[in-house]
């Protein structure tokens, strides 16, 4: 999967989750800038990627995810 | 030798000027025996345990080092908890369990008396064992390297600044500092001079001025009427933040005038809007080590749960927090309680934040000083909890408070002093919190505020601090 389709389908998950329907995804884009942003829901962004995408995250793989950038690059890996 | 004691103002310069006379490669082994010479001042048979935790912390990294599959290196780093745990569990808790345990035979009507352990409890366990267990967890996960030189980690684990109570520090921080080592630069010295003086005036002006009158109305609690209790209640939190907070600010001093920087531990916790907030600026060497090594892995096991995964987390993360902090039922339920704070929290965080959105609250100054309150009151609270060595007690004091006012037992100088004291502290974090580049004491490019400032300082802990009030409140964790 490439990075604009990986993009197309974290989109709607991170906006339902953080209730946040015009938010726009970045590489640079972090917790540190999204006020709903929290464990909570960090960890319900993580399982609906999970799902929406089939694969499952090591706490490892997690631990290192500092931004959707990050996030992104570890997907393109698991999908390939 | 503490902190606070007269060897430690001879101790310290001594070390420090050493440290820079002798050769880079001398220092390691230098500090180390510094550290264990700090360490054998107070309980010198206990420097076998830390020996012992030393050695089985570097035989474990290095055992995970040598295996390739991931499962055994797992393995070997539970196995690794556990041996660090032992002690821990033998000298801290066996008592506990045990007496638990006499107390529920005795409820069945089987009377067995088990054996109980007489020893005093090792100062710093509770931190070096953390910290050891960090540094193992943290060579599985692969963040860090694992160090090849035992006297390193033997450092690592016994450094006489943060060796009795934090902050915990970790591997990441520490080694790489370890390694360095140069000589002292005067920016680091003279930061930690500062940082040390500041610490001395939070534990001594505040934490023990502030205890006198607290320990009297708590150590009498049957013959003190609400509203004092509710005072000492009130106070407790910032004698126990002058108390930690002060220690922190004298042990990341001590380490800076050898160069290190230790990870801080308190960052102004009474202007917390949010209970979760609080925490984040609270101990917070420990509640890192916490959210890393109980509650991440917790929440990521229990994921598919989604809030319940979060909630069961926070909830079993802030029963260690209690259980560290003392083995008594009393802490426990205090830990509790901050568990199902933050668990409520959480669950109505989205709706919080949509609500400050709303009505433009976030930058309410109104708003902020009723939300800091609140959580200043709730904490102080549950510190009656923390503190009280039994729910008899505990809730004597809550049942006083709402039921029995009377008027305020006064010890006009002790409390008159504290306050002035508290008041000084209060605006330092006022100015900090919300003006940080406003003026500054210790930083001014004047060289007479600069001077004054520390002639002031040094001015109110000579002639106000409580200069025998012995031990710190952490030592006993």
């Amino acid at each position: 999967m490439n990075k604009n389709e990986i993009i197309e389908k974290l989109t709607p998950i991170f906006r339902e989750v953080l209730e946040m329907s015009d938010l726009v995804l970045a590489d640079e884009l972090s917790a540190n800038d999204v006020d709903n942003w929290t464990s909570l829901t960090h960890m319900l962004i993580m399982t609906k990627i999970e799902e929406t995408f089939g694969i499952t995250f090591k706490l490892k793989e997690l631990k290192k995810l500092q931004n959707v950038g990050d996030m992104i690059t570890v997907l393109e890996e698991k999908t390939k | 030798m503490t902190f606070t004691s007269f060897e430690f103002l001879l101790f310290f310069p001594a070390v420090v000027l050493l440290y820079n006379i002798i050769p880079q490669k001398w220092r390691l082994f230098y500090l180390l025996a510094a550290s264990y010479v700090f360490y054998a001042f107070l309980q010198p048979v206990y420097l076998i345990l830390l020996a012992a935790v030393t050695a089985t912390t570097y035989g474990f990294t290095r055992w995970m080092e040598n295996v390739d599959d991931d499962d055994k290196k797992h393995k070997i780093m539970i196995w690794g908890i556990v041996v660090i745990l032992l002690p821990l569990f033998f000298f801290k808790y066996f008592n506990f369990v045990d007496e638990s345990i006499t107390s529920l035979f005795q409820s069945m009507g089987i009377g067995i008396t088990m054996p109980t352990i007489r020893w005093m409890l090792p100062l710093g366990i509770s931190y070096y064992t953390f910290m050891a267990i960090g540094y193992l967890v943290d060579v599985y996960n692969e963040d860090v390297e694992v160090e090849h030189n035992v006297c390193a980690v033997g450092l690592f684990l016994s450094f006489f600044p943060i060796v009795l109570s934090g902050p915990i520090e970790r591997a990441g921080n520490m080694f790489p500092q370890i390694k360095a080592m140069e000589r002292s630069k005067p920016i680091d010295l003279t930061s930690g001079a500062k940082l040390m003086l500041w610490g001395y005036f939070m534990k001594l002006c505040v934490a023990d001025r502030l205890g006198i009158y607290i320990d009297a109305v708590y150590s009498n609690v049957a013959q003190h009427n609400g509203t004092s209790l509710a005072l000492a209640a009130l106070l407790f939190p910032i004698q126990e933040y002058g108390d930690l907070g002060g220690y922190s600010l004298l042990a990341i001093g001590a380490a800076r005038c050898f160069g290190f920087k230790i990870v801080p531990n308190f960052n102004r916790p009474f202007f917390s809007t949010s209970m979760s907030n609080f925490w984040r600026r609270w101990h917070m060497s420990l509640i890192k080590w916490l959210t890393d090594y109980i509650y991440t892995p917790i929440s990521y096991a229990l994921r598919s749960k989604k809030m319940w995964g979060i909630v069961i987390a926070l909830l079993v993360t802030f029963l260690v927090s209690g259980i560290w902090h003392g083995a008594a039922l009393t802490v426990i339920c205090w830990g509790l309680m901050q568990g199902v704070l933050l668990s409520i929290e959480t669950v109505f965080q989205n709706k919080r934040n949509n609500f400050e959105e709303k009505f433009k609250l976030k930058k309410n100054g109104l708003y902020i000083f009723v939300c800091c309150v609140v959580v200043y009151i709730i904490f102080a609270f549950t510190e009656i909890y923390g503190m009280s060595s039994s729910f008899a007690e505990a809730n004597l004091i809550v049942k006083k408070i709402f039921t029995e006012p009377g008027a305020l037992f006064i010890d006009k100088t002790t409390l008159s002093v504290a306050v002035l004291m508290t008041v000084i502290l209060f605006f330092k974090d006022l100015r900090d919190e919300f003006f940080p580049n406003k003026l500054r004491c210790f930083e001014s490019k004047s060289i007479v505020v600069r001077f004054g400032s520390y002639l002031l300082i040094c001015f109110l802990i000579l002639l106000l601090g409580v200069l025998n009030a012995g031990q710190f409140i952490y030592f006993q964790f």
